[in-house]
């Protein structure tokens, strides 16, 4: 390997890392629903990516602040998420594994259809906070807008922590993902935590959407099935139900990505990804943060 | 008394006279002119926009009167469009359903790989009766594959050549811009379409004696592009061809920005030649030169494109193909003296399929059309460039 290799290996893990913020915050979505609902909702990415779609649709016309974007895709994640709860989860029988799943994946598609038939399918150019802005040293640089992502999403983990630990919702919560039914004898509402859950997720999701497309400057209906993907893998990796999980197995994911594309190119990339997962599925099933086995 | 039922008699016999009359004029006749082709996924613009380009089309001739059929009455064109999904057993499934009813032709599909699939159902040769193949014209407006056609003698195309549009890009830069020595590749890997004219612009490239400094690769959906767009960067290229199309020729574009990459040409994919692309990238796609065998330059050109618009399309060189088809099954609708009735279907088929197959020249909306033995479309083009957002003619060709 000579030096100019050894630069572009280390701008690579770079870059994959700084976008794998992008994943991490996907996977918070992912990993938050499960943490408390015990299910997973694959239509999480899909209502992302449509968050910010509405986003720049409702302001058509205007030329909005990017700020402005931004709030308005993690207001329409929210009210997505609230109807992704209600559609798929709300009267759908939760001991039935299967059903909610499947309602997921039907509204992954749904979602992705409402997309392509109110954009024909037509990529949209998406604003970016601090594009202009690379920190530059020697041969290497990094992405502002990027940077804000990472940024952006150790804050997002940082307040859902002190949300689940520091707050009398976060005790309902935290209640009733590990005792409904002791939670629900002591008064507190299932369906409400569950239904706020999916709130907050499509919060956290709507701003990941709005990352997504800041970071490429693009939203395409084609996002929706990779980034499905990839928020499960990081999930899984994070350890189903971690948020530091989540976090860390975003940014891994990111890096590895990109590592590996370099190495191998693109036709091989995704293997690698997927075979990364298949090790930890045997080996490490519960993730980078698996909880020791113990009493609740 | 008598009178009160006279009147009665007689108004009766106008209503019963009417009533027999009704048929006459109902039986104004209807040529239905089913297309085919991607409404839904994110290849869907393409169906929205074939279908505009063929109701345009559509109503440009009804307005002028319609189409006249082999027993001399006119008739009118109705459009019907229906969805493959770009999905090759959707589409077998879509053609079957047209081919049983009394549709005497069917314009599409999209995708190449439904094409490809949808011609290899037809029968090959005409007239080999151990051949049970599907027999039903099929004419090609999007597909883009080269050379599809040549899998049945029921297949047409109204597609540009590829093939030719960058050969004579190629030597045209050769002539207009001889300090240009390397040229740097940029492909959708998982597209067919971007993998087939890479290997085209590569081969003209290399003809015209530039040296492919290297080739850069991703995926349709991928969303980041720093690491292929830092190899572009090392290997320094005169010239970057992206064959790719709109989202992540934009995403590139942009990655190519951030990272200070100025080539001194970019060439681009000629489905990349489209408003989409000047609305995720005007900046960074500005001086991106693609050839194209539609640009509003012509007043039948410009007529169309509004026509088009209003119908909610946007005329491309996919759309704009599907709008001539129109006027060509007119005219072999006219010449063939087709019928248009149930009781004919299966004879218009074959004059349908005869028609076309004779065909030397058609009228296109940039000029005359050439068309080949192997049932492929010798269409006129130009080189558009990207210049102040929007899409202005660089040269043409034939001029």
């Amino acid at each position: 390997m000579n030096i100019l290799d050894a630069i572009d290996t280390i701008q690579s893990i770079a870059d994959g890392v700084l976008f794998g913020a992008t994943y991490a915050l996907l996977g918070i979505g992912f990993t938050l629903v499960f943490g408390v609902m015990h299910k997973i909702n694959l239509s999480y990415a899909a209502a992302s990516v449509g968050a910010s779609y509405a986003s720049l649709l409702i302001l058509a016309g205007i030329k909005a602040p990017p700020p402005l974007v931004f709030l308005l895709a993690a207001i329409c994640g929210g009210f997505i998420g609230g109807m992704v709860y209600i559609v798929a989860f709300r009267f759908i029988p939760l001991a039935n594994p299967l059903a909610t799943l499947m309602s997921t994946v039907g509204l992954l598609l749904l979602i992705d259809e409402i997309i392509v038939h109110t954009t024909a399918g037509v990529p949209l150019a998406y604003p970016a906070l601090f594009s202009d802005v690379i920190i530059r040293a020697g041969p290497f640089s990094l992405r502002g807008d990027l940077m804000f992502v990472f940024v952006l999403g150790c804050i997002c983990m940082m307040l859902l922590l002190l949300l689940l630990y520091r707050t009398k919702l976060g005790l309902a919560t935290r209640a009733v993902s590990q005792q409904p039914v002791a939670a629900e004898l002591c008064g507190i509402s299932i369906t409400g935590v569950n239904g706020l859950t999916f709130v907050i997720t499509g919060v956290v999701g709507g701003i990941a959407g709005a990352m997504i497309g800041a970071a490429i400057g693009m939203l395409s209906p084609l996002l929706s099935l990779p980034l499905t993907v990839k928020g499960l893998i990081v999930t899984v990796i994070g350890g189903l139900g971690s948020i530091p999980g989540a976090i860390i197995a975003g940014l891994l994911v990111g890096g590895l990505e990109n590592l590996f594309q370099f190495f191998r190119g693109v036709s091989e990339r995704d293997l690698y990804i997927m075979l990364l997962l298949f090790v930890f599925l045997v080996f490490r099933p519960g993730g980078l943060f698996a909880a020791s086995a113990e009493r609740d | 008394m008598l009178k009160k039922y006279a009147a009665l008699a007689a108004s009766l016999a106008m209503i019963a006279a009417s009533a027999i009359a009704t048929p006459a004029s109902a039986q104004e006749r209807t040529v239905k002119i089913t297309g085919f082709g991607a409404k839904s996924g994110v290849v869907r613009v393409f169906g929205v926009n074939s279908e505009a380009a063929l109701k345009a089309a559509a109503e440009e001739i009804n307005k002028a009167g319609g189409v006249t059929l082999g027993d001399g009455a006119k008739a009118k064109i109705t459009i019907e469009f229906l969805d493959d999904r770009c999905n090759a057993e959707e589409g077998i499934s879509v053609v079957r359903r047209i081919a049983s009813t009394d549709a005497f032709v069917a314009v599409g599909p999209t995708c190449s790989n439904v094409a490809e699939s949808l011609f290899g159902i037809l029968q090959k040769k005409v007239g080999d009766a151990s051949d049970t193949g599907l027999q039903f014209p099929i004419i090609a407006d999007v597909a883009a594959k080269g050379g599809l056609a040549k899998i049945s003698e029921w297949s047409f195309r109204n597609v540009p050549s590829e093939f030719e549009m960058y050969k004579s890009l190629f030597a045209w830069l050769k002539t207009q811009h001889p300090d240009l020595k390397t040229i740097y590749g940029g492909v959708e890997k998982d597209f067919a379409h971007s993998n087939a004219t890479f290997g085209v612009m590569k081969a003209q490239a290399e003809a015209n004696g530039l040296k492919i400094a290297g080739q850069s690769e991703w995926l349709l959906a991928d969303a980041t592009f720093s690491t292929q767009v830092r190899e572009m960067k090392r290997a320094n290229p005169d010239i970057v061809a992206i064959s790719a199309h709109p989202f992540t020729t934009c995403g590139v574009l942009k990655e190519m920005e951030r990272q200070g990459v100025k080539p001194k040409l970019l060439i681009g994919l000629t489905s990349s030649s489209s408003i989409e692309t000047l609305q995720g990238c005007a900046k960074q796609a500005e001086g991106i030169i693609i050839p194209t065998s539609f640009a509003p330059v012509t007043p039948e050109a410009k007529k169309a494109a509004e026509q088009v618009a209003k119908f909610g399309g946007s005329a491309d060189l996919h759309s704009a193909a599907a709008y001539e088809i129109v006027y060509i099954l007119k005219g072999v609708i006219e010449s063939q003296k087709i019928m248009a009735r149930p009781d004919t279907v299966a004879a218009d088929r074959v004059k349908m399929r005869e028609g076309l197959a004779a065909l030397k020249e058609t009228t296109g909306l940039l000029g005359k059309v050439g068309r080949t033995p192997d049932r492929e479309a010798i269409k006129p083009f130009l080189f558009v460039h990207a210049k102040d957002g929007s899409w202005q003619v660089l040269y043409k060709p034939a001029s």
